[in-house]
């Protein structure tokens, strides 16, 4: 019912280039998250996909069909925005049946539409209440009940859940992937949250200053990030500079064995996530770990992150290991099956 | 179509502003100026020297009169609002939707109505005929609107400032003095100009409680009207508007182009 | 922007002692009341017949009904009705255009912006005079007919001040009250209409629909409250009608300032009176479009 294509988007403010060469396919009934930290361009391109916003260049097709110089009402694609933006001189039922009454929908039609999308988002018993009445999440509903009604091919979520507390957060997403699954509506979910992104959805592209850096399932990015950047956004802070010899990648960390042997010869970038670096403080040397002296440690609850000053370079190791203090002798192991050298 | 509509809007804008000055500013240089012509037949300075020299500084007097009635008018407006303003706009209490109404009512009642019922009051109490009297009654619906400016400014204030400063040690008047204060001048300043430019403007309540005998501009320019000397009322005129351009110009640099939107 | 909640958290935290709170009213209040609530009051005194020396034993609805009886009240009440209505409507629809087409215009033209701020601080009779060298029979409209060869004399041109449709008392109104209502949407516009007009326009609202029902609404309360306060300034405004309106009829205001001011100093109650009337219509319109506006809300009537 509705794949949506955006090939080669660029979009400038003025002169000021926000995204550059933007693609994404989404097929019909995925939900997709678009992952980026705050300014990265992703309100700019769910407004180009919304037709609020003209892109420089590139085109947006909806089941093969190009919408690109289509105006946002003749699209059949919603935009949910990061505040809910109900109108406030409606109550709630008529917030919901705006877009049903532009569409010409008799008062019978909207009224059944309502009654059942206010039980989709559980919002029974709310119809005739006024908008500032409604808790913050209610509004945040109200505003997904308001996009839902009109059953749109596209279904656009900047934050959506951004401006609630924590605990709503986690209720709300439930909400929305029940619905979502439920309805099949092909989504494009924006968010800043990496966690959010991960749990929310089967694939997510990775957005970082205007350029589309990765796209795949929450795994892939979490585990195989494409180049350091993306590592970084993760929270990957360890990077080991090497060289490639005889399907071997040569550090000052010791020699790791590489499956793939190519790019023999040039210098490479890894990495190794904190929690997958083991950390003893058995003394006794064993052959393939690296002494090392904990310069500081914080607990972080489920675990205790640890700056690890090596002979070679300083290492941060999140360990479940508790006692550690400044100044203590440890050893580090680091798995050569969870080093992740880029490509060049 | 849109786009020259759009292009067209800021110059139709700027005639129809301009084209009354314009006007007056002619008419005021013309010596001689009969039908048909587009044009003054001579043009003088004789109406801008009677504004500055003759019959006695006449225009000078009245404009110090002026000022001062709106001054002083401007000034007790603000400061009795200001207390006021603040109570409405941060607290919540039983009446305030009555205070509310009573604010509302000078606001909409023309000053005519009130002028009258206090004259033979402020007869009986020496104030007719005098400068308190005039800024009393100038004061009835100056004061209100103040009120409702600085309502306005306290409604979007953010009193947890002065706890904050409290907390780190300043004493109540410091917090009023040092943080209220700059916070809310921008505020202060627009409800001093909206109260200076009402009573500026004031023509019959001035006349009813000042009896002639407090001439301020506008007074002058009626009896000028009468007399039917064109370029002496278009200069007085002139003179009558100069000091809402300071207050724009003012505006426009020291409030970050805050408009004026509101003003009467 | 400072966070609007940001003051009503703090608002609903604190409760300020009923004294202090007093104390900052009282001032503000006492003024009000004393001065504006106490001339109202002795005006209706006055009005009902009280003379000073005299008691209050003799207040009789005398001047009232005279005045009320006066076949001139009616036809004055028609004209004042006429010109504050017609005024406050021309402004309101220009402005709501003007609004429209500015809100686009002004974040690149500042200027424009400050252009339109200028007749705010304009005061009315100024512009009274303007308009009167504008289009009196002898003046610069004239002038131009004259020139491009459509009158001869001034006596030839259409009479557009101290006229019967008080085209120059409108004129002046609408010059000074459009960028009094346009700035007052300008600004309801520019903090809430653009987010919900790309509301509306990805809930497929087309041009028309968004103004309808977007537009429209948003601005309503702001336009209600400014043409009210344009109706009730124009309702009961002396200078203008005196200066450009006709010797009869006059209009409300004039007509009281002419009793009031009479050598016969038994006229004046009666234009005490009249001053009165002014000051309870005004006052009764301004009271009934609100209770209008809000019996609509409560029925759940968008605008
Ligand atoms: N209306 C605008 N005019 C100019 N620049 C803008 C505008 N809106 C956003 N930007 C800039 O474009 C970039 C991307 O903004 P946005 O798409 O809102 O980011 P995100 O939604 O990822 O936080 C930011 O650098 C922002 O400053
Ligand atoms: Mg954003």
């Amino acid at each position: 019912m509705g794949a949506l294509s955006l090939k080669n988007l660029t979009i400038h403010y003025g002169r000021q280039p926000v995204v550059a060469d933007f693609d994404l396919d989404i097929r019909d009934g995925e939900m997709v998250s678009l992952l980026g930290p705050s300014g990265a361009g992703k309100t700019t391109i769910l407004k180009v996909v919304a037709g609020l916003l003209a892109p420089t260049r590139g085109a947006i097709l909806i089941d093969g069909q190009a919408v690109t110089d289509l105006p946002p009402e003749k699209r059949d694609a919603v935009m949910i925005f990061q505040k809910p933006l109900l109108f406030p001189f409606m109550n709630v039922q008529q917030n919901i049946a705006f877009g049903l009454k532009m569409r010409g929908d008799s008062g019978d039609r909207r009224a059944r539409a309502v009654a059942h999308i206010l039980a989709l988002t559980r919002l029974d018993g709310l119809g005739r209440r006024k908008v500032h009445e409604l808790s913050g999440g209610q509004q945040q509903r109200v505003a997904l009940a308001r996009a839902l009604v009109l059953e749109p091919a596209i279904l656009l979520m900047d934050e959506p859940l951004s401006n609630l507390d924590a605990n709503l957060r986690q209720e709300m997403r439930e909400l929305i992937l029940g619905i979502q699954s439920e309805l099949g509506i092909t989504t494009l979910f924006v968010t800043h949250d990496q966690a959010e992104a991960l749990m929310m959805s089967q694939r997510v592209a990775l957005l970082l200053e205007g350029r589309l850096r990765q796209v795949g399932s929450p795994r892939e990015l979490y585990h195989r990030p494409a180049d350091p950047d993306v590592a970084r956004f993760f929270g990957g802070d360890n990077f080991i500079q090497g060289r490639m010899r005889d399907g071997v990648f040569e550090t000052d960390f010791g020699p790791f064995p590489v499956e793939a042997v190519s790019g023999n010869g040039h210098r490479r970038t890894a990495t190794i996530r904190p929690e997958d670096i083991q950390l003893v403080t058995d003394t006794g040397d064993q052959p393939d770990h690296l002494p090392g002296t904990v310069k500081r440690t914080r607990f972080e609850g489920m675990a205790t992150r640890a700056w690890v000053s090596c002979p070679s370079g300083e290492l941060v190791v999140l360990t479940p290991r508790s006692g550690l203090s400044a100044g203590q002798a440890v050893q580090l192991r680091l798995p050569p099956e969870k080093i992740r050298i880029f490509p060049d | 179509m849109r786009a020259l509509g759009t292009r067209l809007l800021a110059p139709a804008i700027l005639v129809a502003v301009g084209l009354p000055f314009a006007t007056l500013g002619v008419w005021s240089l013309a010596e001689r100026w009969f039908f048909p012509d587009l044009w003054p037949q001579a043009w003088g300075l004789r109406a801008w020297r009677y504004v500055f020299a003759t019959a006695g500084g006449q225009v000078a007097a009245a404009l110090v009169q002026s000022v001062a009635v709106a001054t002083a008018t401007s000034l007790v407006s603000v400061v009795v609002a200001l207390p006021a303003a603040r109570a409405l706009g941060l607290y919540d209490f039983r009446g305030k939707d009555t205070i509310s109404v009573l604010l509302t009512l000078p606001v909409i009642v023309p000053p005519l109505s009130v002028a009258m019922g206090l004259h033979l009051w402020f007869i009986r109490l020496g104030l007719a005929e005098t400068f308190v009297g005039v800024v009393a009654v100038h004061l009835t619906f100056c004061l209100p609107y103040a009120v409702f400016v600085l309502w306005g400014v306290f409604s979007n204030y953010n009193p947890d400032f002065e706890s904050q400063a409290r907390s780190l040690g300043a004493s109540q008047l410091r917090v009023w003095r040092q943080v209220m204060l700059p916070m809310v001048m921008p505020g202060l300043i627009v409800a001093g100009l909206f109260a200076f430019l009402l009573s500026w403007s004031q023509y019959l309540s001035t006349l009813i409680i000042g009896g002639g005998r407090l001439t301020t501009l506008p007074v002058l320019l009626f009896a000028l009207m009468g007399s039917g000397d064109r370029p002496v009322a278009a200069a007085v005129s002139i003179v009558f508007v100069l000091p809402a351009f300071v207050a724009l110009l003012f505006s426009a640099r020291h409030l970050g182009g805050q408009s004026l939107a509101g003003v009467r | 922007m400072a966070d609007p909640d940001a003051g009503r958290d703090a608002r609903t935290r604190r409760a300020a002692g009923r004294g202090s709170l007093a104390v900052m009213l009282l001032p503000a209040l006492m003024a009000v009341v004393g001065l504006f609530g106490g001339g109202l009051f002795l005006g209706i005194l006055q009005g009902l017949g009280h003379l000073p020396g005299a008691g209050l034993s003799r207040l009789s609805a005398t001047h009232f009904s005279r005045v009320w009886s006066d076949p001139d009240f009616l036809t004055s009440f028609g004209l004042t009705l006429y010109i504050a209505a017609v005024s406050t409507l021309v402004a309101a629809v220009i402005s709501v255009v003007a609004a429209l087409a500015l809100s686009r215009l002004v974040n690149r033209y500042r200027a424009v912006h400050f252009v339109f701020q200028v007749p705010l601080t304009v005061p009315h009779l100024v512009i009274a005079v303007a308009v009167l060298f504008m289009i009196s029979p002898a003046g610069l409209l004239a002038r131009v007919a004259a020139a491009a060869g459509l009158i001869q004399a001034p006596a030839d041109f259409p009479l557009l001040v101290n006229d019967r449709w008080s085209i120059g008392i409108i004129l002046t109104y609408v010059w000074k009250e459009i960028p009094f209502i346009t700035l007052m949407l300008l600004a309801v516009l520019q903090n809430a209409g653009r987010e919900l007009l790309d509301v509306g326009r990805t809930l497929k609202a087309d041009a028309w629909q968004r103004f309808r029902h977007i537009v429209l609404p948003t601005i309503f309360p702001a336009l209600g409250a400014a043409s009210l306060i344009v109706f009730a300034y124009t309702f009961g405004a002396f200078e203008v009608p005196y200066l450009l309106g006709r010797t009869y009829p006059m209009t409300l205001p004039v007509w009281a300032y002419k009793h009031y001011s009479d050598i016969d100093l038994l006229a004046r109650p009666e234009g005490i009176a009249t001053g009165i009337l002014i000051a309870g219509m005004v006052a009764a319109a301004v009271v009934t479009a609100q209770a209008l506006t809000r019996a609509a809300r409560k029925k759940g009537i968008v605008l």
